[in-house]
């Protein structure tokens, strides 16, 4: 009872500061949708807005090429008085979108998988904050209120990502399923997290009395991807009465043709590209992402988590079309990890990184856009520097893990110094 | 340890061999092949030291002394040499270290002994005998003045001395039947036994040789040794052991130089791993290193110094440059200008009529502004305005006139501004009949590529501000009206201000924007180009009445324009034009002379012709530049590593005590004495593969960070900044001068009631304040190199005014000191520098935060949330933590008492 009480004061005061920045700050909300930063072209509210002025009015939304998001969405928002005259229910939306995140990832952190999964317990799995205190640190993170002002439509990836982990700790594997196909069918890459997230649902499933390989279990669930990925599909080439929707989709998303600067480091490398060269390095851009999957997948498989955990963090720095709500959903996700936390050892640097790239960035893209004093390649040089400090901390988390890991294995090596090589 | 007969074994050698050090296998290497050429060349010869060719005077055979241990007189002699040689100095580089040994062994380890065999030999004796690296002499007498060459294996004896000397320490005697024998004895019976048993070696080489090891292992002679920061410095600049393979760098020689010896604890020294160290990760030693640890502060210091310093040497010839014109299309003062003769009379007319509407209202004035205008065949459009700030209502009317390009098509537009009454409040009689003489002869020629606009704001402050915002369309309606008929993209703006009615000598140009943005240098190059130039005006900056082109003078010019940027005020009605990104000035005519209005004119109109002749947007100059006079400049990339400097001391500052907040409590004291009473450490076994070397333990661990107040702490710090902001903003004028000193003399309180909440309530430690001035510092560099990319002068004062903050430390039993400190605080507090520069200045307080609450309400000027954000924040913080008592000291001195 106590604990609930906490939890609905933690869920009050994070609406609240979400409504009092909607209704206090009229002109935040199109500020923030403007920035670069929060929304891309695959994710923008704006473009949003866009898509479904031409689905209301039975105009194909993918004409004229500026909404490049999941159909599904349209329904939904059609639903909606228009945010326009009626801007409150949108904003009522993603507040809630942003505390069901939440929940989730409370019942991440309550089911300990992150100190002890099937195969690895570690000796620090005490050393945890409560998921109370997750919660609060994903709720008041700037990164994720500034998301959450800004609509881009990344946070039902988000919400569903979370929900799909959550399910998967619960051993509910059908459902982990169907919320990663959901993920999938908004952004297409979190079907990357197939494997590592079947791997979890399968360390977390009930006992049961027949010992079920993993083979079969993993195919189990690869069709289950595959049925509601279809299904997905299906409505929405029958809300839109055809298939096109998945070039101006997914086409995008693979063949980068909206170059819209972000944080990411795609757009000005396919800017300076001569287009000869442009398909092949796609292809390596792709398969660079992708590659992370197996490897880590392997190599972790005591514990499928922390996998989930990194490869978000690989795919804030190395997707397509990244923002910084992929980075919110990854810092999310990383204090679930606080007990490798102290094993660290660049987090000054990496966290001292993130914060020049964040204040140096609005500043940079301001000289080269609105004072015309800098140019393209100021904001970009802060890109670089953000990706450097999330790789940093993506790299020390994963580094964290390895050596408490490694010293499970060699308990004699517990606190000596050593180098990676 | 080397390998003993007893448990030889081939694998263990093959190791052995595989990890000898780098200078080692030089050595052998080096020994091998001058062995090999002395059977081509007479090596001997070149290398043998020969006391009579040892000159004084340091003549080109001093070289002997550092080459006789290597050269060998037949193949015997090396083989043995290098077997009694290779483990002694493995051994011996194991422990000091690549560089060192190097140093050493081609410095005073060679030399020392060979000098001292020189001058025994020489001066007492007066022999002459050869010494070569070996014992078994062949070539006796062949060479010429040599009684007869003499071995020596100096670096052997050497080194036997120096480990028996550590022997010594570890086992100091051994026992012979009931005797007791110092074991430092050994090499001396050797030195003997060798010298009677083998012929024709030297003995007094070797006693010379065996004296210094003595000396060296007692620690007599360790001030030979190079400084380790010398090492560490040379190591750091080549790189060394990134590049070396088998490479023993200074932080991973073994533990224990100065004294407590590996061999001393024998569990410590596992048997077997004779090379007790290898590849032991550096920078684990060098985190701790004492001396890096003292180097912040000072390093901070000098980035400060090192800024400022900077910032004084721009206005020297080699530093600034001459300016120039980038933009070809400029073309300034190529064109005749045309503006004389008759217009002159018209001139003289319209400013008659404008001396007639000096006290008539705004409106009547536009009435008949319009009508002029009109008359002049243009199309008129007045925009209404009002803005409240401060209590205050500023209002008025503005007009404005669009001369249609004849050869254009209405997308680009070229603005001249002649505000009613100027930045001062004067009438502008002489300016705003200009903009009317200069309307009439400018739609006569039917050369114009770009509309020109002729506005006349009613005052220099707001008007042309709404005219702005309202062009752009993001102006606030319904307070300020819309523009009703509107042109192309403003390319430039020109104003004029000229309040006088009597002849002028130079022309005063204004361009400091809002926030510090400045407009291209290519317009202002095109202005003092064609004043200067062309009509042989003189031209000043900065109100430099008079410049004379000396240093004092350039360095005046350059403060005052950084002071202007800095404070980010308009200084003229073009400075609402530049955040726009359109390129604006104001021209001032200034002094009594012999230019006329025409002149002016004519300056306008060539500006005017050469802004026509713009194919784009001005876009090839500087858009950062700092002026020392008005054909001299510095650019970006030569001022600005000051202010980066100067913000850096912040983060080094920062991340220095995120370091030392991490390290283990350590009393230095304890350290001390632990060393020089040879007691045991607490030393750790740190093992990489087959590489292990002994650490003490607490360089290793980290102590675990109390993050949660100090992060609370800065956070609020930097919450309480908006408080200020937003009373300094919304007061009215009458209560601002009295709430800001009642502020100024409550300010210097609230960090002392703060710091004592905090100690009462929570008690924070020592870690937990160093971690809160690491936060508040870390903000503080990172707000402030952002700011130095957008507004340089701001940051870079900032900057200078909040450097003290790095050194405030909690000083609870220093009273004296810490009362210094809370001086100097108080007179680096923001609100004691704003008092401070509005005396200086001699303005009103009043005035001044007038002032600053309208830029803030129109303008957009943001300043003030530097100042109440950024440094304010850190100031509170730095009187926090000077007024703040660690915890751990006060239970330190009960544990005392008790």
């Amino acid at each position: 009872m106590n604990i609930d009480r906490r939890k609905a004061t933690l869920f009050g005061a994070a609406a609240a500061v979400r409504l009092l920045l909607f209704t206090g700050f009229p002109g935040l909300p199109d500020l923030l949708t403007a920035r670069v930063e929060i929304s891309t072209p695959v994710t923008s509210f704006k473009r949003l807005q866009e898509g479904l002025y031409l689905y209301n009015h039975n105009v194909s939304p993918y004409d004229g090429g500026v909404y490049h998001q999941a159909p599904l969405l349209l329904p939904l928002f059609a639903l909606l008085p228009s945010s326009a005259t009626y801007p409150a229910f949108t904003y009522l939306l993603y507040i809630i979108v942003d505390l069901l995140s939440a929940n989730a990832l409370m019942q991440i952190a309550d089911s300990g998988e992150a100190g002890s999964s099937k195969l690895y317990t570690s000796p620090r799995k005490d050393k945890k904050w409560s998921s109370f205190a997750i919660a609060a640190a994903f709720l008041f993170n700037p990164f994720t209120i500034a998301t959450c002002i800004g609509r881009p439509t990344s946070v039902f990836t988000t919400c569903a990502i979370l929900h799909a982990i959550s399910k998967a700790v619960a051993g509910n594997s059908f459902t982990s399923m169907f919320a990663l196909s959901f993920a999938a069918y908004l952004s297409m890459y979190p079907i990357l997290l197939f494997p590592p997230l079947a791997l979890l649902c399968f360390d977390r499933k009930r006992p049961m009395k027949g010992q079920e390989s993993v083979y079969n279990f993993v195919f189990g669930n690869a069709m289950a991807v595959a049925g509601s990925m279809y299904s997905l599909l299906h409505m929405s080439s029958l809300i839109t009465g055809s298939w096109e929707f998945l070039l101006s989709t997914y086409g995008v998303q693979l063949l980068l043709p909206d170059l819209t600067p972000n944080v990411g480091l795609w757009w000005y490398f396919f800017i300076e590209m001569f287009d000869s060269f442009r398909n092949f390095f796609l292809g390596v851009f792709w398969i660079h992402l992708s590659s992370y999957v197996a490897g880590l997948t392997i190599r972790l498989r005591r514990q499928p988590l922390f996998v989930i955990v990194t490869l978000l963090g690989i795919f804030a720095i190395f997707k397509p079309y990244p923002s910084i709500s992929d980075t919110s959903l990854f810092l999310a996700v990383l204090p679930l990890y606080r007990h490798v936390l102290p094993l660290m050892r660049y987090t000054f640097l990496a966290s001292s990184t993130i914060l020049y790239a964040t204040l140096l960035g609005p500043a940079f893209y301001y000289l080269w856009i609105y004072a015309g004093s800098g140019n393209a390649n100021f904001f970009y040089a802060i890109t670089l520097v953000w990706s450097l400090g999330l790789s940093v901390l993506v790299a020390d988390a994963l580094f964290a893990v390895l050596r408490d890991e490694w010293e499970v294995e060699r308990p004699e090596m517990k606190g000596k110094e050593i180098r990676q090589i | 340890m080397a390998p003993s007969l007893p448990n030889f074994s081939a694998a263990r050698m093959r190791s052995y061999v595989f990890r000898l050090p780098l200078f080692t296998r030089a050595m052998i290497l080096v020994i091998v092949l001058l062995w090999i050429a002395s059977y081509m060349v007479d090596v001997k010869q070149w290398g043998a030291l020969i006391p009579k060719e040892i000159g004084i005077r340091g003549d080109d055979t001093v070289y002997r002394t550092n080459t006789f241990p290597l050269v060998h007189a037949g193949f015997f002699h090396m083989f043995m040499n290098l077997l009694a040689l290779t483990p002694l100095l493995e051994r011996f580089e194991a422990e000091y270290g690549t560089l060192t040994t190097l140093a050493l062994f081609f410095g005073p380890l060679s030399t020392i002994p060979a000098l001292l065999y020189t001058f025994i030999e020489r001066g007492l004796l007066g022999m002459n005998t050869a010494v070569l690296g070996a014992r078994y002499e062949r070539f006796c007498g062949n060479i010429k003045g040599m009684d007869a060459d003499k071995e020596d294996s100096i670096w052997v004896f050497t080194l036997i001395a120096m480990e028996a000397v550590k022997t010594y320490k570890s086992n100091p005697y051994f026992m012979l039947g009931t005797t007791q024998i110092p074991t430092w004895i050994t090499p001396f019976v050797m030195v003997l036994f060798v010298s009677f048993l083998i012929p024709n070696t030297s003995f007094l080489g070797h006693v010379c040789g065996l004296l210094f090891g003595y000396g060296w292992g007692l620690g007599y002679l360790k001030f030979l040794a190079p400084p380790d920061w010398a090492l560490r410095w040379i190591e750091g600049k080549l790189n060394l052991l990134g590049r070396l393979p088998h490479y023993v760098s200074v932080d991973q020689k073994t533990y224990g130089r100065y004294g407590v010896l590996p061999t001393t604890n024998p569990t410590l020294a596992p048997a077997g791993d004779g090379i007790a160290l290898g590849y032991m990760a550096s920078d684990v030693l060098l985190r701790r290193n004492p001396l890096l640890l003292k180097l912040p502060p000072y390093l901070s210091f000098l980035c400060v110094v090192i800024g400022v310093a900077w910032l004084l040497l721009l206005p020297l010839d080699d530093y600034s440059r001459k300016t120039y014109i980038s933009e070809n299309a400029l073309l300034p003062g190529q064109v005749h200008t045309y503006f004389a003769g008759s217009d002159q009379n018209v001139f003289r007319g319209y400013k008659h009529e404008i001396n007639a509407l000096e006290e008539k209202s705004n409106i009547e004035v536009n009435d008949k502004l319009e009508e002029f205008f009109k008359a002049s065949g243009l199309k008129v459009a007045r925009q209404s305005y009002e803005y409240k700030s401060a209590g205050e209502t500023y209002k008025g009317e503005n007009i404005y006139a669009i001369l249609h390009a004849p050869r254009g098509d209405a997308t680009e537009a070229i603005v001249l501004v002649g505000a009613w009454r100027n930045i001062e409040g004067k009438l502008n009689r002489s300016g705003v009949a200009l903009v009317l003489t200069l309307a009439r002869y400018f739609k006569r020629w039917s050369l114009w590529s770009k509309d020109i606009i002729f506005l006349v704001t009613a005052d220099s402050k707001a008007g042309p501000q709404a005219w702005v915002d309202a062009y752009h369309d993001t102006h606030q309606t319904p307070a300020i009206a819309s523009l009703p008929l509107k042109s192309g993209a403003l390319q430039g703006a020109v104003v004029i201000d000229y309040p006088f009615d009597h002849r002028f000598e130079s022309i005063h140009i204004v361009y400091d924007g809002i926030n510090g943005q400045l407009p291209n240098l290519d317009l202002l190059n095109t202005v003092v180009s064609i004043a200067s130039g062309q009509m042989g005006i003189g031209v000043s900056l900065q109100q430099m009445w008079h410049h004379t082109d000396n240093y004092k003078d350039r360095l005046k010019t350059m403060l005052r324009g950084m002071m202007n940027q800095g404070l980010g005020h308009a200084s003229g009605p073009h400075s609402s034009f530049i955040p726009y990104h359109v390129d604006a000035i104001t021209l001032q005519p200034f002094g009594e002379g012999w230019q006329d209005e025409m002149a002016m004119g004519r300056v306008i109109e060539s500006t005017f012709r050469s802004l026509n002749n713009l194919l784009e947007h001005l876009h090839q100059s500087f858009f950062f530049y700092l002026l020392m006079q008005a054909n001299r400049f510095v650019s970006i990339g030569t001022y600005l590593p000051s202010a980066m400097l100067v913000a850096i001391n912040f983060t080094i500052m920062a991340i220095f005590l995120w370091v030392k907040s991490g390290a283990v409590e350590e009393d230095t004291t304890k350290t001390a004495s632990t060393i020089e009473s040879g007691e045991k450490k607490q030393l750790v076994l740190v093992q990489e593969r087959d590489a292990k070397a002994l650490v003490p333990e607490e360089v290793l661990t980290v102590r675990e960070r109390e993050l949660f107040l100090p992060l609370a702490v800065v956070a609020g710090s930097q919450f309480l900044g908006v408080l200020p902001l937003y009373t300094f903003n919304h007061l009215p004028q009458s209560m601002l001068p009295s709430t800001f000193i009642l502020f100024t003399l409550l300010a210097p309180l609230l960090p002392l009631l703060l710091s004592s909440t905090l100690t009462t309530y929570f008690s924070p430690t020592s870690q937990q304040h160093t971690l809160i001035k690491t936060f508040s510092l870390l903000l503080l560099g990172l707000f402030l190199s952002s700011l130095a990319t957008l507004n340089f002068s701001l940051a870079f004062l900032i900057g200078l005014l909040s450097s003290p903050l790095t050194y405030i430390t909690p000083l609870p039993h220093r009273p004296i000191i810490k009362g210094l400190l809370a001086v100097i605080m108080g007179l680096v507090a923001p609100t004691t520098v704003v008092l401070a520069g509005t005396w200086y200045w001699g303005l009103e307080l009043g005035e001044v935060l007038k002032e600053a609450a309208f830029g803030w309400d129109v303008w957009g000027m943001n300043t003030q949330v530097v100042v109440w954000c950024v440094w304010w924040p850190a100031w509170v913080v730095g009187g926090i933590l000077l007024f703040g008592r660690p915890r751990e000291e006060e239970e330190e001195v009960e544990e005392v008492k008790s």
